[in-house]
Formats: structure tokens, C-alpha cells, sequence
């Protein structure tokens, strides 16, 4: 059995309290929601905090008013809320894909959004990962999936990350210098180790999702099981409607990269006509050109990067079929 | 006197050890807390041939702390007892190393922080040779079967049409729920308890007493509670119940090793894999002429079992059906791959699934609306025909039974609504037989005891073990209704080698049929002999073969097995033919298992059976890298959960076998047999694409689909 190496657990009851608490314990200090993504890593070595600050008791942090989500959330609320089911039905959903109903009750919103990257070769043991010697994600220099690779390839697994990008939700941080807004789509960057353009010592507060205003979006998930398993491939479809018309259109990839891929040609594909078969066709070729998954999860590669046009054919049809 | 008791065989009486399950009482291997046990751990090799030059011992490393264990501490024989000596319990220095993961080294400490710091100061040094890890380049045997009715060879070219395939069959892992794990205490007189989570004590016992060369009451097994086996636990205890006593022998005090599930999965047994070919003639009407079989079974490393499964997958080759001429010849090879073993249904589920779709693939070839049940009504063995092996079917012959009531159960067929996918159906019809092959159970007669006590209540003394399967359970159920007494007064000794006799081991599908049987003979004695004596009273009973069943190991002709078990699947599935995805929607499976001693746990072994083989059938793949196994962990060895099992409904059969219990024959395996071929006829159905292997994950079936539809581009 892994086990949890030895750590400091506090518990703050305020955001000030929070940054505090990470200020003293320095980059030996993390933050934890519902710990379903830190305390595995944990015991596998990938992080390997002295002093874990939980958030949970923030009541800031479990605030939901309107469309604003605090990150404290649990996925299972998210997904239950019949207001959210209703109006931000892909945030809903793509909650409700998440793992197993235990995990779900745990995980919270900030944590899927902040997740760390996955990749087979980075989610095993410490002695897993030293028996075949450590890759640059954690304790080595090479990356096992693309040796000659001067980054690191391990893919943004969240379901709900790919989702605030496309619909185009704000992130609200709080830090040691104060307060920001920042774009779902400018919180990530296509790096396996820095996947985030936060800072450490900064708060998740909440999510502002943007209100329902003519526009609607899907999720879709691939997996090889009904649960339990991490996204190989989620495509989050966002249209705004002007009539019949799409007006404006993302779509957004998880799974393949090391961060949720907006693929800006895809969208273009999109704009400005009718949702035709001709043009969801373009746009799922759009997609599929620039996905590119690599060996790093389960499913054959070449499989996965079909499964792009598939999923995204799949995610406008049904955009099409409810408007 | 007692009022007439009411009878509990037939009823689904509540699980003997089910409450302690279920509110965490029950005390599996790692629950047990042992005063001053170590933990200890094993050393493997991280290559997959070749031999080891040197093992260091780090110098700057206290090892005052640690207790280390090499083939030099081995007092016995540094073999695992079993069918071959040709595996090592510990690699030795200059030895040869077969496979990945095969041990090498032993550490104990006091904790697990020094023997996780030890470990890392522990440096082997190989030299390399080159590995065979394909089937196709294995040059070693471990053994052949050879099994021959009539004669092929003279009626080859009678046959109108001659159908020619070759099926695959992938690795699977059994994941029981509690990883491999034991505890070895040292006693007085140089004895070991060894205390395990295990299905055959008696292995264990005679391995314990090879290795650490002890005498029969020096070794003590005891079976913990355990979670789960499926032929998981038939050998691989034995080795880790030898590690830790070798430990527990050098550090003079009790030590555990409890692997986790990593080690597990990457270092047990799993499911042979294989390669069967058929060649099946028919004349033009359908009528059997010939059916022409090879096997190929890779066993790994070390031989293990398989040439027992290689046996049970040669006898079951030929399928649920009569033909008068059959050439079936079967060998398993070598490779330097973590050594395979046993795995509910040992063998058959293998070589039925390549008879199950032949079935298939010649209905398809005659045409002329012969459907493929059509077929199998035509050559199925009924009362009075012969197998393979010239057994003559005496009685209990359930193959119409459960063809009929399979197809009355199943729900009228409704094609999917949603336009990329296509729902499809399909059949098998498997028989599985109960009991050891062939002269085993003779060879073996294994022995129960039973016991009055003065306190009016009767305790029953088997090394058969529970294994979630309802060992305990239905013994009681036997016992309390052949003694003619209420349920409550029948026990059942613990699982100990040094309580119990020798009942033999738990496989098989035996325990229910043929140690049961032992236990009904030995409490009508105990009844009879109560009329003129008093308790406390002792009666032994072991195995005697009846003389009407005859068998030759060497030209593999007789009776192959007392009786067999039969079902009949029905698979729906839904395939998407846009991602290849397989989903088996709906599953009923009818089985004659002679007599449900215990309907709930009769089903609940048949659903959980189907679904396991649902799994091997469509996502549970083995990704092979260099000689191991690359998805060793349960994040990456997926198998079905409940949202992925399909609808299965059973439908029980009771076609009394007369020297069962009340009947009862054994279907523990069984169910593993029919669902793969069916859900593969099924995804044909659904498609017109045939896969003739398994599993049929996504990026196999999609393949399959594109080229089916390039080459009728091509045509057109
Ligand atoms: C078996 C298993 C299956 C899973 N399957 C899925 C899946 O299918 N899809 C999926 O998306 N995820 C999956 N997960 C991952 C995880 O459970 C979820 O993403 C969950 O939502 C994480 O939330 P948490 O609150 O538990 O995060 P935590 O573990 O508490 O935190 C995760 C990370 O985010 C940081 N963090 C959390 N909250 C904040 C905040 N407010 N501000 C700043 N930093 C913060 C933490 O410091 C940590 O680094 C799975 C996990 C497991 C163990
Ligand atoms: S992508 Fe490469 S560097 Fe990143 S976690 Fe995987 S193996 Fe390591």
C-alpha cells in the first residue's frame, strides 16, 4: 500500500488566513480542496508539501451566487444544481463525467480546474518511476514519451477545464499582491510541468460562468468505462447563436495536450452560416489536424487522434439538434 | 425431539461468513495484527532473460536492521513444488533469470521505512541473453496433448466444404479483491504457522515442507479470510507463503508480506494466452465429418499448471458437440514472460471460444439458411453420444435444456434507434467439466471429516476453502439436511493443515460437487451410526472413483471427467461503428448446474463469471513492453464496473447428476466459457465483421470495420 508521507494540516478560516499560512510555510506549503487529485500524488511522490493548507473551510470558497462558483464547490453539487442543469448544462455534465460518485463528492471545481497533468509514465510510484529512472515531470531530465523532447508531455485530463474555455468562464484569483480576473483560456499553458499560469502562492475563489445569453455548449468524453476513468479525449463545443446562424463558435480539446487546446480554426469553420453538415465536416477536420495525442495514455494513439472528428461531429450535432 | 427440520438445501440461506463481511469484521491477511512481525519484501529482476552476475549489498547501509534472504538461505529444495521442479522459490547467485519480476532477493525489518531504504541499497548485476517473448518463436515445450477419435486424415476428403480459421486469445488477470499476501510465524520444534490469503492449504503445506524441508506437522496452513481467487490463489500462494517463512525463519520471529496491488499485477499469474486453429469439414447438409485442432499456449516462464490447463483446453477443443472424427493437438511453450497459471476455467474458456465462432464460420460458409443454432441442435452431444475422448455421456446431459431455454429467455430483438450504431446478437453453447481431468480425483482422493460433539451440534473438517464462492455455506446446507437436523447446529472447522484433512484443492468447479458429495456421504453416516451410538463421533470420508469411470493418461481416451456442466449465452450488443466501441447490453445465460444448492450464490457465481468473461472479451488488455506487463496497475488494467456490465439474467437448470449432491454439479468455471464467443458472433452480427479474437477493444473493432467497408469500395 502507498502512504502518505508526513505533513502539517491546517485549516484556515479565511482567504486572508490562507495566504498567510502559504506565505509562512513558503514553496513548502500547498494548497488542498478535496484532496482527490493531491493526496494520491502524494503518495506517489509527485508532490511532496510539509504543510497542507485545506481550503474547505473557507466560506468564501463555497459561495454560489448566480453564475458565480466558489471553487469549493463539489462536483456533485454542481452537477445536481436543476438551475445549472437547465442553463450551464456543460458545466453540469462535464461535472457529472468526473471519476466515480465518491470522488465527485470529494472533488471540488477549483481542484478539476488546477488538476495536475497525467501521463503513464509520471502516475506511478516513486519506485515505479525510479525503476526506470525519473522523468523531467518529477526528480529526472528525460521525458520517456518523446526522449528527445526538450518539454514535458503530460496531458490536461481535467473534463471541466475544457468546458470554461469554450464558454468562455473568468477565473477569480487571490494572491499576496491582490486580486484578478483572468479568462479560463489564458489560466493554462501547453506544459506538462507548468500547466498553470498561476502562481503558487495564488488562490482559485471562484468561477464566473457567463449567463445564459443565446448561447449553449456541450461536452463530450471519451473513456474506455462508464466511470472512474480520466478523459483520453473530452471536445466542449460553445456556440453563440445569431438566429439560425452560428454567430461565434469554439471548440475546445481535452486530453490531447497539456492544456485544454482551443482549436481557433474549428470555431472559424463554424461562423457566420448555418450549422450544415458540410460545415461541422470542416470543423471536425479542423480539429482533428492540430490534435495531437501522444503515447502517454490508455488507448492506441492513431485511435485516440481519429477519435477527434468523431467526437467533435458528435458534439455540433447535438448543439444542432437542440437549437 | 426435535420438530422435522426444515431442509436448506435448495434454499438461499443467509452466507456464513456474509455478516462478518459485510460490517469489516471478517479478518483478511493483512487485518491480522502479529506482536513483533516484520514486514518483509521481494527483491525481482528488472530484466527478462539472461543470469545474474553479482548481488551487492550496499556497504554504507546498516544491515544490522534488515534481515536478507538469498537462494543460499533456502534449507530445502529452492524449488516451488509443483507439477515441474523447474522453478526457483529464489533466483540463485549465477542463476538464470527467465522472466521479469521473477525474485531474486528477500528483505524483512522492523518497519517499513528501513525495509523501503534497504531496498534501494540492494544492486544486482545481469548478464543479458536474448528473450523469446512471442509464441511464434518459442522453442521450448512444457508439454503436448494429443487427442484423437476416428480418423481424420481418411475422411478429410469426404467433407463438401472445409471451413479454416484461427482465433487469439489475450492475457487476462484475475484481480481478485484482496492482493497476494502471508504471514509465517516460527513455533516451538522448528514449526511454521503459515497464515495466508489462499484456495488450497495443502499446496502451500507441501511447499512449505520442500523448501524449508519440514515434516507434515512442522508446517501449519491457514487460510485467512480471503478475498477472492479465481485459480489466482491455486499456486502463487505457495510462493509467497515459502518467502515469508524464509524470512520469518532467519530473523527468528514472525514476518508479513502482503504484496500490493503493483506488485500483484505485475508479478502473478495471469490467463494463458494462445493461438487455436481450426479446420472443421462438413457435407453440404451440415453434417459433421471432421474437425482439425491445434493449440498454442504460451505458459510463460515456468510451468505452473499448464500442462493441466493445457489439458482441460485440449479435452473442451472440440465444444459441446459429437463428431466422429477429431484430431486435437495441443501444446504450451515457453517464453521469458512473467509465468502463466491458473484462472477460472483453466484452458476451456480459451478453446471453446475458437470452437464456439468454428460454429459460426461454418454456418455462415454453408449458407442456405442453416443458421448457426440450427447447427449446434444438429451436432450436439445429447444422452448416449461420445466426445472427443470416447467418453460415452451417461446421464445429466443438459446441452438441449439450456439451448432452449436461453433462447425462450431471451427478450424479441430490437435493432438500436441511434443511426451509428448497430446492435447484433449471438449464441454459444459451452460445456465445462466438474471435477479434476481425468484419473485426478483418484489420484488425489481427497478426504473430509465430520464430527458429532456431545453438545448435539456437527462440525465438518475441509481443507476446502471459501473464496467468496459459498464453500462454507453450502457444506452446511448439505450436512444439516443429510444429518436431518436444523441448519444452526452444523460448523465448520477453520482452514488449518494442522486441524483439517486434505481435502484437496479448491478448482476445479470440484469443491461443491465432489468434496460436497464427500460431505453428504460422511453426515447420512454420522445420522446412521447415531442410532446406535453416542457423540462425540468421528467419520472420515475420502474419494473413492466409481468403477464405471475409466481414463488413459496416455492415449487421453475415457472419461475425461464424472459429468459436465452446460449453458447456453445470449449476448447483445451495441457497437458503435463510428469509434469502434463494443458495449454487451443484455446477457442470459441458461446453465444446467444439476441442482442450485443455494440459488442466490448460484447466480451470483454465474453473473459474476459472465461479466469476468464480458471483460476478457471487450477491454481488458494486457499491453505487453519488453517481457512485462506495461498497465500493472488498476488505473491501467481496467475492467468492467457496474456501468459497463451488461443486463444478465440466468436462468437455472436442474438436470440431477446422481452421484452429486442432491444432483449438484460444479459450475464455478463455467460461466467464464460462453459470453466471449457469443459477444464476438454478436459484434459480427451487428457489423458482418468477424474478429475471431479477444479482446475486441475500440481501435481493433474500427479497424476491422474500415476495411471491411475499403474492400467493398474495392468491389464496387
Ligand atoms: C480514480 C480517480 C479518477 C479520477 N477521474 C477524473 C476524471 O474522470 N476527470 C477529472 O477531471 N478528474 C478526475 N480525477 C481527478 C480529481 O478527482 C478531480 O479532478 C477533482 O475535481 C479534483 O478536485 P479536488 O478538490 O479533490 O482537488 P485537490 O486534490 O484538492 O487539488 C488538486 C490541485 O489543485 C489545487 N487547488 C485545489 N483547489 C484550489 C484553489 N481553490 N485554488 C488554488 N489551488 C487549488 C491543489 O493545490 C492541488 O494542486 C480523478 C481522480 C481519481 C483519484
Ligand atoms: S510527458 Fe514525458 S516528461 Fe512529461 S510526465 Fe510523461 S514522461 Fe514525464
Amino acid at each position: 500500500m502507498l502512504r502518505l508521507p508526513t505533513f502539517r494540516y491546517l485549516q484556515p478560516r479565511s482567504l486572508r488566513e490562507a495566504l498567510a499560512m502559504k506565505a509562512d510555510a513558503g514553496p513548502d506549503g500547498m494548497f488542498v480542496a478535496g484532496g482527490t487529485d493531491l493526496y494520491p500524488n502524494m503518495k506517489r511522490r509527485h508532490q511532496e508539501p510539509r504543510v497542507v493548507i485545506s481550503l474547505m473551510g473557507i466560506e468564501e470558497l463555497r459561495r454560489l451566487d448566480g453564475w458565480n462558483v466558489g471553487t469549493c464547490v463539489t462536483l456533485s453539487a454542481l452537477s445536481s444544481l436543476p438551475t445549472f442543469q437547465r442553463s450551464q448544462s456543460a458545466v453540469a455534465g462535464a461535472a457529472q463525467l468526473v471519476s466515480t460518485p465518491l470522488l465527485r463528492n470529494m472533488g471540488t471545481l477549483g481542484g478539476n480546474l488546477c488538476l495536475d497533468t497525467r501521463c503513464n509514465y509520471y502516475n506511478q510510484s516513486y519506485e515505479w518511476r525510479k525503476s526506470i529512472d525519473f522523468c523531467m515531470k518529477k526528480d529526472g531530465a528525460i521525458c520517456w514519451v518523446a526522449p528527445s523532447s526538450p518539454r514535458c508531455w503530460a496531458v490536461s485530463s481535467s473534463d471541466v477545464a475544457p468546458v470554461m474555455v469554450a464558454i468562455g468562464a473568468e477565473y477569480r484569483l487571490v494572491g499576496p499582491q491582490g486580486e484578478r480576473l483572468v479568462p479560463a483560456g489564458r489560466f493554462y499553458h501547453n506544459d506538462g510541468i507548468n500547466y498553470l499560469t498561476k502562481q503558487p502562492d495564488e488562490i482559485l475563489v471562484d468561477v464566473r460562468l457567463p449567463a445564459p445569453n443565446g448561447w449553449d455548449a456541450v461536452y463530450h468524453k471519451l473513456r474506455r468505462r462508464g466511470s472512474f476513468d480520466f478523459p483520453v479525449l473530452g471536445v466542449a463545443a460553445w456556440i453563440q447563436w445569431n438566429g439560425k446562424k452560428v454567430g461565434e463558435a469554439r471548440i475546445v480539446l481535452g486530453g490531447v495536450a497539456s492544456y485544454p487546446q482551443e482549436v481557433a480554426a474549428a470555431g472559424a469553420a463554424l461562423e457566420g452560416a448555418p450549422l450544415s453538415d458540410e460545415a461541422i465536416a470542416a470543423a471536425a477536420d479542423a480539429a482533428y489536424q492540430p490534435s495531437k495525442p501522444m503515447d502517454n495514455t490508455d488507448f492506441d494513439l492513431s485511435w485516440r487522434k481519429q477519435m477527434t472528428r468523431v467526437y467533435v461531429k458528435r458534439a455540433l450535432e447535438e448543439l444542432r439538434a437542440r437549437h | 425431539m426435535c420438530p422435522a427440520p426444515v431442509t436448506a438445501v435448495g434454499r438461499s440461506v443467509p452466507r456464513r461468513e456474509g455478516a462478518d463481511k459485510v460490517t469489516g469484521r471478517a479478518r483478511y491477511t493483512d487485518d491480522i495484527t502479529v506482536q513483533g512481525a516484520w514486514s518483509g519484501r521481494t527483491i525481482r529482476s528488472t530484466i527478462a532473460r539472461g543470469a545474474i552476475r553479482s548481488i551487492t549489498l550496499d556497504p554504507a547501509f546498516d544491515w544490522s536492521r534488515v534481515v536478507v534472504v538469498t537462494a543460499d538461505d533456502i534449507p530445502g529444495d529452492n524449488v516451488v513444488q509443483l507439477i515441474r521442479e523447474d522453478q526457483p522459490v529464489l533466483a540463485p547467485r549465477g542463476g538464470e533469470i527467465k522472466h521479469k519480476e521473477e525474485p531474486i532477493l528477500l528483505l524483512a525489518a522492523s518497519d517499513r521505512a528501513t525495509l523501503e531504504e534497504a531496498a534501494t541499497h540492494v544492486r544486482i548485476e545481469y548478464e543479458l541473453a536474448n528473450p523469446v517473448f512471442e509464441i511464434g518463436s518459442a522453442t521450448e515445450v512444457f508439454s503436448t496433448v494429443e487427442i484423437t477419435k476416428g480418423d481424420v486424415a481418411s475422411v478429410e476428403r469426404t467433407a463438401d466444404l472445409v471451413v479454416e480459421r484461427e482465433f487469439r486469445v489475450g492475457l487476462q488477470e484475475q484481480l481478485y479483491i484482496e492482493p497476494q499476501g502471508a504471514i509465517a510465524l516460527p513455533e516451538a520444534d522448528g514449526a511454521f504457522r503459515v497464515v495466508g490469503s489462499l484456495q488450497c492449504p495443502y499446496y502451500v503445506h507441501r511447499a512449505l515442507k520442500r523448501a524449508l524441508k519440514l515434516t507434515d506437522q512442522q508446517a501449519i496452513v491457514v487460510q485467512a479470510e480471503t478475498g477472492g481467487g479465481f485459480g489466482g490463489k491455486e499456486e502463487y500462494p505457495s510462493i509467497v507463503a515459502v518467502h515469508a517463512a524464509l524470512l520469518a525463519r532467519k530473523a527468528g520471529r514472525p514476518v508479513r508480506l502482503i504484496y500490493d496491488r503493483h506488485e500483484d499485477l505485475a508479478a502473478t499469474t495471469k490467463r494463458h494466452p494462445g493461438v487455436i486453429r481450426h479446420r472443421t469439414g462438413v457435407k453440404k447438409d451440415g453434417t459433421l465429418v471432421f474437425q482439425d485442432i491445434e493449440i498454442v499456449l504460451d505458459g510463460g516462464a515456468y510451468c505452473t499448471l499448464t500442462p493441466v490447463v493445457l489439458s482441460r483446453a485440449a479435452i473442451h477443443a472440440a465444444g459441446a458437440y459429437s463428431c466422429p472424427n477429431v484430431r486435437i493437438r495441443a501444446r504450451a511453450v515457453a517464453t521469458n514472460t512473467p509465468p502463466n497459471g491458473a484462472f477460472r476455467g483453466f484452458g476451456a474458456p480459451q478453446s471453446l471460444f475458437a470452437a464456439e465462432l468454428m460454429v459460426e464460420h461454418v454456418a455462415e460458409q454453408l449458407g442456405g439458411g442453416v443458421s448457426s443454432v440450427d447447427l449446434r441442435r444438429k451436432w450436439m452431444l445429447r444422452l448416449g453420444d461420445t466426445t472427443a475422448t470416447g467418453q460415452v455421456l451417461t446421464e445429466s446431459v443438459g446441452s438441449e435444456l439450456v439451448l432452449d431455454a436461453a433462447l425462450k429467455a431471451a427478450t424479441t430483438f430490437q435493432p438500436s434507434n441511434i443511426p451509428t450504431v448497430r446492435r447484433g446478437r449471438g449464441l454459444s453453447l459451452v460445456f465445462h467439466g466438474s471435477g479434476f481431468t481425468g484419473s485426478g480425483e483418484k489420484k488425489l482422493s481427497g478426504t473430509i471429516a465430520m464430527e458429532a460433539l456431545a453438545d448435539g451440534t456437527f462440525r465438518i473438517l475441509t481443507a476446502s476453502t471459501e473464496i467468496g464462492q459459498g464453500t462454507k455455506t453450502i457444506f452446511c446446507q448439505l450436512a444439516a439436511d443429510a444429518l436431518g437436523v436444523p441448519l444452526e447446529r452444523v460448523t465448520i472447522a477453520p482452514q488449518d493443515t494442522s486441524l483439517v484433512p486434505d481435502s484437496g484443492p479448491t478448482v476445479a468447479s470440484r469443491t461443491a460437487m465432489i468434496v460436497g458429495r464427500l460431505v453428504q456421504e460422511a453426515a447420512a453416516e454420522i445420522k446412521q451410526r447415531l442410532q446406535r451410538e453416542r457423540p462425540p463421533l468421528r467419520v472420515d470420508k475420502s474419494y473413492i472413483q466409481p468403477d464405471s469411470i475409466h481414463w488413459d493418461e496416455a492415449t487421453y481416451r475415457g472419461d475425461a471427467y464424472p459429468v459436465y456442466a452446460w449453458a447456453c449465452t445470449i449476448a447483445d450488443v451495441d457497437v458503435d461503428t463510428t469509434t469502434g466501441e463494443v458495449r454487451v447490453t443484455d446477457l442470459v445465460t441458461a446453465v444446467d448446474c444439476g441442482k442450485a444448492l443455494h440459488p442466490v450464490m448460484a447466480e451470483g457465481q454465474i453473473e459474476g463469471g459472465c461479466l469476468q468473461a464480458v471483460g476478457w472479451a471487450t477491454i481488458e488488455e494486457i499491453k505487453m513492453k519488453d517481457g512485462g506487463y506495461q498497465n500493472d496497475r488498476l488505473a491501467t488494467y481496467l475492467i468492467p464496473t457496474a456501468l459497463d456490465a451488461p443486463r444478465i439474467r440466468t436462468v437455472l437448470i436442474e438436470n440431477p447428476y446422481s452421484r452429486g449432491p442432491f444432483g449438484a454439479k460444479g459450475i464455478g468455471e463455467l460461466p467464464m466459457d460462453g459470453p466471449a464467443p457469443a459477444v464476438i458472433a454478436a459484434i459480427h452480427d451487428a457489423t458482418g465483421v468477424w474478429l475471431d479474437e479477444v479482446p475486441a477493444t475500440p481501435e481493433k473493432v474500427l479497424a476491422a470495420l474500415n476495411g471491411a467497408q475499403r474492400r467493398e469500395a474495392a468491389q464496387s
